[in-house]
């Protein structure tokens, strides 16, 4: 009964940290926001509407084109053998390491109105001036689409691999053709996988900054009007900002989730997925072979460019279609010059952090919401998924406006600008990733091997170290992952709450950028590209 | 005998090593027939390749003499009731039992709806319209897939171990209800399993398949008074080679010098005279027990006895006789 008790009083200290650390700080700007002059500002300016508009449309067009891109490769890669499918199949998910702002970039250096296509161009067709600009909607929709698509893709093969063969076989013996079984049978079984994909790339796209701040120009989305606005000094009318995007985001997911239904696809027997099947036409298979690889040379030519330009030594490159010299040069600076060495430890450390911390939280909430079943477990699942409805950029204000004052006993303290505020931010941003993954598997764990560890002796330490974890470490190990490479490419929160000692990679990214220091840019996004890459090797391996 | 459902030199071969076939079996309008055979001997392939999910090497299949070798399963009519039922969990029970009515050109909802009801009613789950497939039974289950593949009236009707699925405890009594149902509506069905008990229980005749060769096919006394060679005497029921010389001691002097002879453990006795060895096991089953007898005769190790409790005790040195032997 004391032990009983024990875990109540944590789980009750658990939902106040949360709440502290997620909830209150969107209350204050929503109360913040309730200011009338700020109010009217934000419903007369037409700019206001024109942007929110923009953030809406721009997600729901990434939906409909990750899916027609994600959608199809799944089915090809799933259903259909073909020669280099194992290696194709893996390059495909390739720009998940892409950090939004370095994907931005390397897409920069790549699409831009300098980068080699437009120069390869230029060149050959003689042109007087870059045949395009890579600017606007049509730009974000581009990089949207490169980087999203991933999430169908990934999504679908998994909802592919879990289709039960039977079932289709059971659909043809019953007389129902290709297209029959297809609507009938395969689309409703895949919706769960479908609808959770959309809700992810909708969601990453309202939330997108690196894009539209970088090839935006005129055309603002919300996320680059409220830090536009905060720059501006405007804080109301950024708050105001703020809890629009936010309506629009539950808005938008509550709608996306009336959709998706239970999740069915707990199958009822043993589910073995169908084979892929050989082409066997040899035109057929030469073609998908062609356009596999073709394929995966674009997925790849961001990552390369990435890397070519890193070798190009600062003021070496002008009109030339090739770089002509090629050196590691802006690594050595990267590595040998003090004040740029730091923002790499300073996204190290942040990171790894927010991600310990997000692990332990996540820890103790899935023992006390899994294990102890306290009252309070809907709350403490509530909270931790919280922060994914909401855009960066939200909590990013919030937690300025929130800890920019000192009031105790509101429970408010001035942060912003020490080292705490920005492992903070990212923390609220890790707790559904380490909280997802590590409930789901805390809920597959049989708990009777905690009880076995127990009755042969082990003390609570020793079983939480030698079974639990161990048992855990699949969704532990993914959610982790991702967390500390969602802290260490951040940008969102950073260029809010940053300060010049503080400045993490991506910060110092821009600024290379500004100074027209490409190759450094380019170098440091490398180093995130290998660090996320390694990273999220290690959190996929089973 | 009429074939309703002629196989006719089916095979199928899997890499190198591994073929199935050639078969070739009659079976008759409304007859139930048992595909048995231990696991990767075939019988599953066979089942498919029925189902039209496998296409045949060579050999043809008909079906009241219609060619439907190289047709698709969607064409083909007829009916299967999957290891694992497969039933589709985005659809209640009604919708799952009217799946093969629907779909392109079967319109005309109302007919659609009364043969979902008197397929659901058939299998004793009348007015289960509505349910959805997670809340029913094992054995639920297994009755909606049956109504499933019954309701677009098929030509023939596959199962694919029908039973393997369910608790022992409720197998026997499904047993008998879906020998009862298959019967009642007259469909000609092949199912597929591994256990003699239920292939003796629910088959009218019983195909022996071992190594992806048909071994025999005949009724399921025929198979145990009769078996056609080693293997289907000692897989079909339980039964213990002799050969040589111990084959002489428990038949008597007579018999070839290279004689086998299959015996099954309730056909052996104790008795004064016949094959020696010691009782080394004695295992309790209630009206009888089975003795293991340890032989030192060349031509038997150990062989099962099956007689009174009492007849014998452990350590004990006997001698045997048969009441009746199968010679090969």
């Amino acid at each position: 009964m004391r032990r009983m008790r024990g875990s109540e009083l944590a789980a009750a200290g658990l939902v106040l940290l949360l709440a502290w650390l997620v909830v209150y700080p969107i209350l204050i700007v929503a109360l913040d926001a309730a200011d009338t002059t700020a109010l009217r500002a934000f419903f007369t300016r037409p700019g206001e509407w024109a942007a929110l508009w923009a953030s809406l449309w721009i997600s729901l067009a990434s939906v409909v084109l990750a899916g027609a891109i994600g959608i199809p490769l799944a089915f090809l890669f799933e259903w259909f053998d073909f020669p280099g499918r194992k290696t194709l199949g893996a390059l495909v998910a390739l720009p998940v390491v892409l950090p939004p702002l370095v994907g931005v970039i390397a897409f920069l250096f790549l699409y831009g109105e300098s980068g080699f296509i437009a120069r390869a161009l230029q060149a050959t067709l003689g042109l007087e001036q870059a045949p395009w600009r890579l600017q606007g909607a049509s730009a974000i929709l581009l990089v949207h689409a490169y980087s999203m698509y991933v999430y169908f893709y990934l999504f679908t093969r998994a909802g592919l691999a879990r289709l039960d063969v039977s079932m289709l076989e059971a659909a043809q013996a019953l007389g129902a053709d290709r297209r029959g079984t297809f609507w009938r049978v395969i689309v409703p079984l895949l919706r769960p996988a479908l609808v959770g994909a959309a809700m992810l790339t909708f969601m990453t796209a309202l939330g997108s900054f690196s894009a539209p701040y970088i090839f935006g120009g005129g055309f603002r989305v919300m996320t680059t009007q409220i830090v536009a606005t905060k720059l501006n000094g405007d804080l109301p009318l950024a708050m105001v900002e703020t809890v629009a995007l936010a309506v629009v985001a539950v808005v938008g997911l509550l709608l996306l989730r009336r959709t998706e239904g239970e999740d069915i696809l707990v199958a009822l027997g043993k589910g073995i997925a169908p084979r892929p099947r050989p082409i066997r036409r040899r035109g057929v298979r030469l073609l998908a072979t062609a356009a596999g690889w073709g394929l995966a040379v674009v997925l790849l030519l961001p990552h390369l460019t990435l890397l070519l330009v890193s070798l190009v030594p600062y003021g070496a490159w002008t009109t030339e279609i090739l770089p002509p010299v090629l050196n590691f040069q802006n690594y050595g600076r990267l590595f040998s010059e003090a004040e740029r060495l730091r923002p790499m430890i300073n996204s190290l450390w942040m990171a790894a952090a927010s991600t310990a911390v997000a692990v332990a939280v996540a820890l103790l909430g899935g023992w006390l919401v899994v294990r102890r079943r306290v009252a309070l477990r809907r709350a403490i699942e509530a909270l931790l998924a919280l922060p994914w409805a909401l855009p960066g950029t939200v909590f990013a204000i919030a937690l300025a406006i929130t800890f920019s004052v000192t009031a105790p006993l509101q429970l408010r303290f001035v942060l912003v600008g020490t080292a705490v505020i920005l492992p903070l931010a990212y923390l609220v941003r890790a707790l559904p990733l380490t909280g997802r993954g590590i409930l789901a598997s805390y809920r597959q764990l049989d708990p009777s091997l905690e009880e076995a560890a127990a009755s042969l002796g082990a003390g609570r330490w020793r079983t939480l170290a030698r079974v639990t974890i161990p048992q855990l470490r699949p969704g532990l190990a993914a959610g982790a992952s991702l967390a500390f490479v969602a802290g260490l490419g951040d940008m969102v929160a950073s260029i809010v709450l940053y300060t010049y000692e503080t400045r993490p990679v991506s910060i110092e990214i821009l600024s290379s950028l500004r100074l027209s220091e490409t190759g450094v840019a380019a170098a440091f996004g490398v180093v995130l590209m290998l660090v996320s890459a390694l990273v999220l090797g290690i959190g996929a391996r089973r | 005998m009429t074939a309703f459902l002629q196989i006719q030199a089916i095979k199928k071969q899997w890499a190198h090593t591994v073929t199935v076939g050639p078969i070739t079996l009659d079976i008759a309008r409304g007859e139930i027939l048992a595909l048995l055979g231990p696991s990767g001997s075939g019988k599953t392939t066979m089942l498919r390749l029925l189902a039209g999910f496998e296409t045949a090497d060579s050999g043809r299949i008909l079906v009241a003499n219609d060619d439907v070798t190289t047709l698709p399963p969607a064409r083909r009519r007829f009916g299967m009731v999957f290891q694992h039922y497969a039933l589709f969990p985005h659809l209640d029970v009604g919708e799952n039992v009217g799946f093969g009515l629907r779909g392109r050109g079967k319109g005309d909802e109302g007919r659609v709806q009364q043969k979902i009801s008197e397929a659901l009613a058939l299998v004793d789950l009348a007015g289960y319209e509505r349910r959805t497939v997670h809340e029913l039974s094992g054995g639920q289950q297994q009755r909606v897939a049956l109504a499933r593949a019954l309701a677009p009236e098929p030509r023939v009707l596959l199962l694919d171990e029908p039973l393997s699925n369910l608790d022992p405890s409720l197998r026997e009594r499904t047993r008998r209800e879906l020998r009862q149902v298959i019967k009642r509506v007259g469909i000609t069905t092949v199912f597929v399993t591994h256990e003699q008990e239920e292939a003796f229980d629910l088959g009218d005749r019983i195909a022996v398949i071992n190594a992806g060769r048909l071994e025999q096919t005949g009724a399921p006394e025929e198979l145990y008074e009769k078996p056609a060679n080693l293997f289907v005497a000692t897989f079909v029921g339980r039964a213990s080679v002799f050969r040589g010389a111990a084959a002489r001691a428990l038949c008597g002097s007579s018999g070839a010098q290279d004689a086998v002879v299959v015996v099954r453990p309730e056909r052996l006795r104790f008795a004064p005279t016949g094959l020696p060895g010691i009782v080394r096991e004695r295992r309790y089953i209630g009206a009888a027990a089975f003795f293991t007898v340890e032989s030192e005769t060349a031509g038997v190790d150990r062989f099962e006895v099956l007689a009174e409790p009492a007849a014998a005790r452990v350590g004990e040195r006997v001698h045997v006789q048969a009441t009746r032997a199968i010679s090969l």
